[in-house]
């Protein structure tokens, strides 16, 4: 398959867009059914979000794996410090369907102490600091614990995102930065913040552990994010895996979905089915029906 | 010994007393801008505590924050107020941890404020009116060197909200007699206190002006109230309308701009609801307005002639 504008340069490739596993990639430790039901789940609730009219919502289709795979990799001690609008991170964490659904219309967002999922802000890049602040005190207090903070490229604009990145690299925090980096195959507008470098590049300026993943390839991401972990753990310091989105509400090539890509690998593995699709999607959508639905207003 | 070194001294008794605290702040592993971590930075126990982290106040306060919510006890020292309002966006965030997640955010940030170092500039601002007003933030003020590290103790201890305590340069500098050290303070922290009784007037103050009022009141020779308000929020209000009823006769004097500041708030608190109990109208004497010069920092407090003009005139006129 030729490479169009919508596929990101200077990538690590694990599951190629025909969804076949590329020379010397597996996914070790990874049920790949489970992936695949937690990125269907994320793509139910981001639609289900778009329907509701839910204040400010910006579909996230597409950006699935960047989310998901955090979530996948993180152990019940580690936090996650998800974005605004990255319900799906909550819904991963077991958040319950009608919390999630109240979260969306009002009230303070997703943070939940008991989950260990941090808490969204209306201050721009906020959560890294304290998201780098709680891997401190894993480190003092609770070594082997972790922390990964989601995040968009917008904010390594911001003087916030260079000074955590710095003090995460002088204090070896256990944390893993995981940015989405929206691709623009036809040339990025100021407000995107670059002048032809990329995320990650930044990160590594400054000494960090980086590596730049496909977001259509939730194989390639989960293993990133599950190295980064693993070096956290290890007390190697910080890291950024910096995840190339493509927004599919845009009008994308098939093979920039996640979902299709993984559904191909599975599918030629034969472990997809319609009908295993079918009982996955029809799950989650009775749950996020009867959870939207009871929070309609009279 | 100033109160300074003392004060050094107990943030090392605090890290002994508990080893989840930690000290965060520019140089603390060489006693810090200020020299509170002195004493602690020649302990080898503590080494591992004393967290230096350059000067990014938005950034170092939220991490401060984050630490909080892993479990330790983190104290920010901060080289001046100047750093807290170029933080403001982190502060925020430290004390909304307790609003966003219903939880506790154990975190301290001493601050100095005021003239006394001859800086002049942001540093010398009282900059109460604006961390009063963000919400979940306890504000405390030290009125009195006696108090110092009995305060200190009070304010580190572990609380639901995260907490700025803001030390003014003077009583920093002045002169600290360990055999009248308060050991531990004798009203709830934050509780306005009765530094005198009188019942003529009743003058509410702070911070380096409690000492100044109290100069002032001995010299009117009126028998008149003295009240060291120390929570500067959130505001014990029930207890300050006690306090104001009782004599009906207010002045309030603070350090700083009189306009928006803290003042305004309790006197239109005050005529709000003691209105009744009010026979002279409030008065406020204050510092002048900012921005101040190096030479000139002392502009920030109120003249000791202004604060005793005003006592005779709430009392006579």
């Amino acid at each position: 398959m030729e490479s169009t504008p919508w596929d990101p340069e200077g990538v690590t490739v694990a599951l190629d867009p025909r969804g076949r596993l590329a020379i010397g990639h597996s996914a070790p430790g990874l049920d790949l059914k489970v992936l695949y039901r937690a990125l269907v789940a994320g793509r139910c609730l981001d639609l289900r979000a778009s329907r509701a009219n839910v204040v400010h919502w910006t579909s996230a289709a597409g950006e699935e794996a960047a989310l998901m795979a955090p979530a996948l990799v993180a152990r019940t001690g580690d936090w996650i410090f998800p974005g605004l609008r990255d319900a799906a991170v909550a819904l991963a964490r077991g958040m319950e369907y009608d919390v999630i659904a109240a979260a969306l219309r009002g009230g303070r967002g997703f943070g939940d102490a008991n989950l260990r999922l941090g808490p969204s802000t209306d201050a721009l890049g906020m959560p890294l600091p304290i998201a780098a602040g709680l891997a401190h005190a894993q480190k003092l207090r609770e070594p082997g614990d972790i922390t990964f903070v989601l995040f968009g490229e917008g904010l390594t604009t911001t003087g916030v995102f260079h000074e955590t990145t710095m003090h995460a690299v002088h204090a070896d925090l256990p944390l893993v930065f995981v940015c989405r980096s929206q691709l623009w195959p036809f040339g990025a507008p100021a407000e995107a913040g670059q002048v032809g470098d990329s995320v990650s590049e930044r990160a590594t300026s400054c000494g960090m552990w980086v590596r730049r993943v496909d977001g259509a390839d939730p194989i390639g991401v989960y293993n990133a994010v599950a190295a980064a972990a693993q070096r956290a753990r290890e007390g190697k310091g910080p890291s950024l895996v910096e995840v190339v989105v493509t927004r599919l509400r845009e009008d994308t090539p098939a093979h920039r979905d996640p979902i299709e890509r993984l559904r191909l690998h599975l599918d030629a593995t034969g472990v997809w089915t319609q009908h295993f699709h079918e009982t996955v999607e029809t799950e989650i959508l009775r749950h996020l029906d009867e959870a939207f639905a009871a929070e309609v207003p009279s | 010994m100033i109160l300074l070194e003392r004060l050094a001294e107990v943030v090392a008794e605090l890290l002994a007393d508990d080893e989840r605290r930690v000290l965060l702040g520019e140089d603390v592993r060489d006693g810090g801008m200020l020299g509170l971590s002195r004493v602690a930075a020649s302990d080898e126990r503590f080494a591992s505590r004393l967290l230096g982290a350059p000067l990014c106040p938005a950034t170092g306060l939220a991490h401060a924050a984050g630490l909080a919510l892993g479990g330790a006890l983190p104290i920010v020292l901060l080289p001046s107020v100047g750093a807290l309002l170029e933080g403001l966006a982190g502060l925020r965030e430290a004390a909304l941890l307790h609003w966003r997640l219903d939880v506790p955010v154990p975190l301290l940030v001493v601050a100095p404020c005021g003239p006394g170092f001859g800086l002049g500039g942001d540093v010398v601002d009282d900059p109460e009116a604006t961390l009063a007003r963000i919400p979940f933030l306890r504000v405390l003020a030290l009125g009195s060197v006696a108090e110092g590290p009995a305060l200190l103790r009070a304010a580190a201890a572990p609380g639901e909200l995260a907490t700025v305590l803001l030390l003014p340069r003077r009583l920093c500098l002045a002169e600290f007699d360990a055999a009248h050290e308060d050991a531990s303070l004798t009203h709830a922290v934050g509780a306005a206190v009765t530094v005198r009784d009188g019942t003529r007037a009743t003058v509410f103050t702070w911070g380096e002006c409690v000492e100044l009022c109290r100069e002032a009141i001995e010299r009117s020779d009126l028998d008149v109230a003295l009240v060291n308000l120390e929570g500067l929020a959130p505001l014990p209000h029930d207890r300050l309308l006690e306090l104001a009823q009782a004599t009906g006769k207010l002045v309030i004097v603070h350090s700083g701009p009189r306009d928006h500041g803290l003042g305004a708030e309790l006197a239109a608190r005050f005529g709000d609801e003691a209105v009744l109990h009010l026979d002279a109208p409030i008065l406020r004497v204050t510092g002048r307005p900012g921005p101040y010069l190096p030479e000139h920092e002392s502009d920030a407090l109120p003249e000791l002639a202004s604060i005793l003009a005003a006592i005779h005139r709430v009392v006579h006129d």
